[in-house]
């Protein structure tokens, strides 16, 4: 359960949040639509500690809360709300130098110390369930835009986290790439193995509409809309 | 840095197995480069010189070996600096040294052991210049220029007796500065008169103007705490003029003349004894240099080799450092990091390694190094400068998202830059810092300066003393050089190729 209160965020003087409140429940699949330049991109990176604001809190789970205000949040926090919120980027961010499978072990022996041998084996069943198990020794250059997304999907599943934020993961793909990392996503969503939340900021709507349980809809720094699918209001939904 | 290269840099740099004597080694110190008659290589190799059987005959009186160490000229009374026994001190300046105040008020200095004057010479086709005092007419409507040697006596007189009429040319090379007059783009040089005699011989272009004038004497400066030195010096000097030692040294190099009997009576109250003239020098045999020369040269050039290979590494790893701590440090390590490198990058490698060999033990005394360990020092922290300005932009280089997305999976920020961005840094730098390498490489022979024989010191050596081959032995250092520095330049590109695996970035 990741819960958001309040949050409050400034770039300058331009207030990009403007005391956003939503809570996501765990397993849930929320995608988040509206205007560009709503905020929501800025909503996810404030979720997992990559921007700082200063207003309000970010609860995930019980006990474990990152609240707004200057100077620097807490170290150990920060640590603790990545691990648990893992992040997919619009721009994927692979490692250039390392592998597929070098790729998607880095989170588990670089931040979680888990053995090497053991993280390869988790790393290799992980690109089996995107789909790329023959491309573990590829390097992202070797890679087409909808295959590097999918590693870096198992990339973010690997430090088994309770919840993924996608930060508009294929709007950088032509259509038919999107249309696969988006049954990637689908798969991942209605598998009962992974009780991960998922929070998907896209403007893909038809894709978001088959695969999310709900949507929130942000305009100007401010939530118009946080509901089932189906009730959202058509006005931002093209 | 591989600890191996630091190791193996501590046992090059420490000092010989001592002689098991029970007088140390008496060891003086000179600069054999261009100085013939002094101290000079002969065609075999060897160093001959009317001070190198000077020296000998004083150790001899004295019950010690004779040790040379080379310096250069103006350097000598540094070494002196240093504690006694210091493995690259010395004990004695000998290397045509006059009676000076500056330096009567640090170190001692013995009895004279000989008498000079200063000579003026000239190209043969100068016409214009018959006397000393014609120095001071402007020549073809511009002033003389004048070469001397730094700190000299005759660079005093020019300065005093002729002022701003001529032009002062200062060098610390004797053999270089005949050598501009020889080929006419000095007027004139004033020079001691042993030199001034050596040379007339050697470069029949030259003249002699005037009579030598402005007496002088040689001396030798000892530390001032070693009394007993100089006494012992004293003694042997005095004894040798008495008994016609000096004498028979100095008429072999041709050198013996009227003042020197006045010399002798001014110290001893005698009149030289009167003894047949000795031989004139050995002109030395006319066996071919070439392998003796390539061989001296080839084991410099291993020494430069060595320099570059241990001191890079410790620069590329202060500059990582220095540039970590620039980019990713807290704000106020940047004004020191950042004054760090200006004040590394905008001032001379050559003063920066005078600092650090001559001036830092005077400052801090622990900080007392040979000068191998000094050069690798040196080039190290002064390319530290550069390569922290590579790794600088390397850094800065490695997109933004490649720390988010790290720092995303749980990485610690140390983590996520040594894991993810460093790695990174390091592709994207092979170029100038293979460039950089190269550079140091050639930069080592900078460290001649502080009593390093590296490759182009060797060269300036060797030419010195054989200057029928000046132009092939230019070649062939060039030449060792570049086959030394094109491997590099080739095994960086190969790292280049296998580091890059195609772009950088998806």
């Amino acid at each position: 359960m990741i819960r958001v209160s309040n949050l409050v965020k400034y770039h300058g003087t331009h207030r990009v949040l403007d005391g956003v409140s939503v809570a996501f429940a765990a397993g849930q699949v929320v995608g988040i639509v509206g205007p560009s330049g709503g905020g929501k991109s800025t909503l996810l990176r404030c979720v997992n500690g990559l921007e700082r604001f200063q207003e309000g809190e970010v609860a995930v789970g019980d006990g474990l809360a990152l609240a707004g205000g200057p100077g620097a949040p807490p170290r150990d926090t920060l640590l603790r709300l990545r691990r648990a919120v893992g992040m997919v980027f619009q721009q994927f961010n692979l490692f250039p130098h390392l592998t597929a499978l070098g790729n998607v072990m880095s989170g588990p022996v670089h931040a979680l110390k888990v053995p090497r041998a053991e993280a390869e084996a988790t790393a290799r069943k992980l690109l089996d369930r995107v789909g790329l198990a023959d491309k573990a020794d590829a390097r992202p250059a070797q890679l087409s835009g909808g295959q590097q997304q999918r590693v870096a999907i198992a990339r973010a599943l690997a430090v088994n986290p309770a919840a993924i934020l996608f930060d508009e993961p294929t709007s950088a793909l032509d259509p038919k790439m999107a249309a696969e990392v988006m049954r990637v996503i689908d798969d991942l969503a209605n598998d009962e193995r992974v009780p991960t939340t998922m929070v998907i900021v896209s403007h893909d709507l038809p894709a978001l509409r088959r695969v999310a349980d709900a949507l929130v809809v942000l305009d100007r720094g401010r939530v118009v809309y946080d509901g089932p699918a189906a009730g959202a209001p058509p006005g931002y939904l093209e | 840095m591989d600890r191996r290269w630091l190791l193996a840099a501590a046992l090059l740099a420490s000092p010989p197995a001592a002689f098991s004597q029970e007088k140390p080694p008496l060891r003086w110190g000179t600069d054999p480069t261009g100085g013939a008659p002094y101290v000079y290589q002969d065609a075999g190799g060897a160093f001959v010189g009317f001070e190198v059987e000077l020296a000998d005959y004083l150790a001899g009186k004295l019950g010690r070996t004779s040790v040379m160490t080379k310096a250069d000229w103006d350097k000598l009374p540094l070494l002196l600096d240093k504690p006694a026994g210091d493995a690259d001190g010395i004990d004695v300046v000998l290397n045509g040294y006059e009676l000076r105040d500056d330096l009567q008020k640090t170190y001692t200095a013995t009895a004279p052991y000989y008498a000079y004057r200063l000579a003026l010479v000239a190209h043969k086709d100068d016409d214009t210049l018959k006397n000393w005092a014609d120095l001071a007419t402007p020549r073809d409507g511009r002033k003389r220029s004048v070469g001397v040697l730094n700190g000299s006596a005759a660079h005093e007189y020019g300065k005093t007796r002729f002022g701003d009429r001529i032009e002062l040319a200062i060098n610390p090379d004797v053999a270089t500065v005949m050598g501009l007059v020889e080929k006419k783009r000095l007027d004139a040089t004033v020079q001691d008169n042993p030199a001034a005699a050596y040379f007339l011989k050697e470069l029949p272009a030259l003249k002699a103007v005037g009579d030598p004038r402005q007496p002088g004497f040689y001396v030798m400066y000892v530390r001032q705490a070693d009394k007993e030195l100089a006494a012992g010096l004293d003694a042997a000097i005095k004894e040798g003029l008495k008994d016609g030692t000096l004498r028979r040294i100095y008429q072999k190099y041709g050198l013996w003349n009227g003042d020197q009997e006045w010399l002798c009576y001014n110290q001893t109250g005698q009149w030289p004894a009167d003894e047949d003239a000795g031989e004139a020098p050995d002109a030395g045999g006319k066996a071919n240099p070439w392998p003796r020369m390539l061989r001296e040269l080839a084991g410099a050039a291993g020494m430069t080799v060595f320099l570059s290979v241990a001191s890079f590494p410790l620069a590329v790893l202060i500059g990582l450092l220095v540039a970590l701590g620039r980019v990713y440090g807290p704000g106020w390590l940047g004004v020191p990091l950042g004054v760090y490198v200006e004040v590394l990058r905008g001032t001379p490698l050559l003063l920066q390694l005078y600092f650090v060999f001559y001036l830092l033990p005077g400052v801090v005394p622990v900080l007392t190094l040979s000068p191998l360990q000094a050069g690798i020092l040196g080039l190290a922290i002064n390319y530290s400068a550069y390569e922290a300005e590579n790794y600088r932009a390397g850094l800065l280089a490695v997109p933004r998202g490649q720390l988010e997305a790290a720092l995303a999976l749980g990485m610690t920020p140390a983590t996520a830059i040594r894991v993810v961005v460093v790695p990174q840094a390091l592709r994207i730098v092979i170029p100038p810092v293979t460039n950089d390498f190269i550079a140091l490489f050639k930069d080592t022979s900078v460290c001649s300066v502080i009593l390093i024989t590296e490759l182009t010191r060797k060269y300036n050596e060797l030419y010195n003393f054989n200057r029928e081959y000046i132009a092939e032995l230019a070649f062939v250092t060039a030449g060792l050089y570049l086959v030394m520095s094109y491997p590099m330049a080739l095994l960086a590109r190969h790292l280049e190729r296998r580091a890059g695996g195609g772009k950088t970035h998806p």
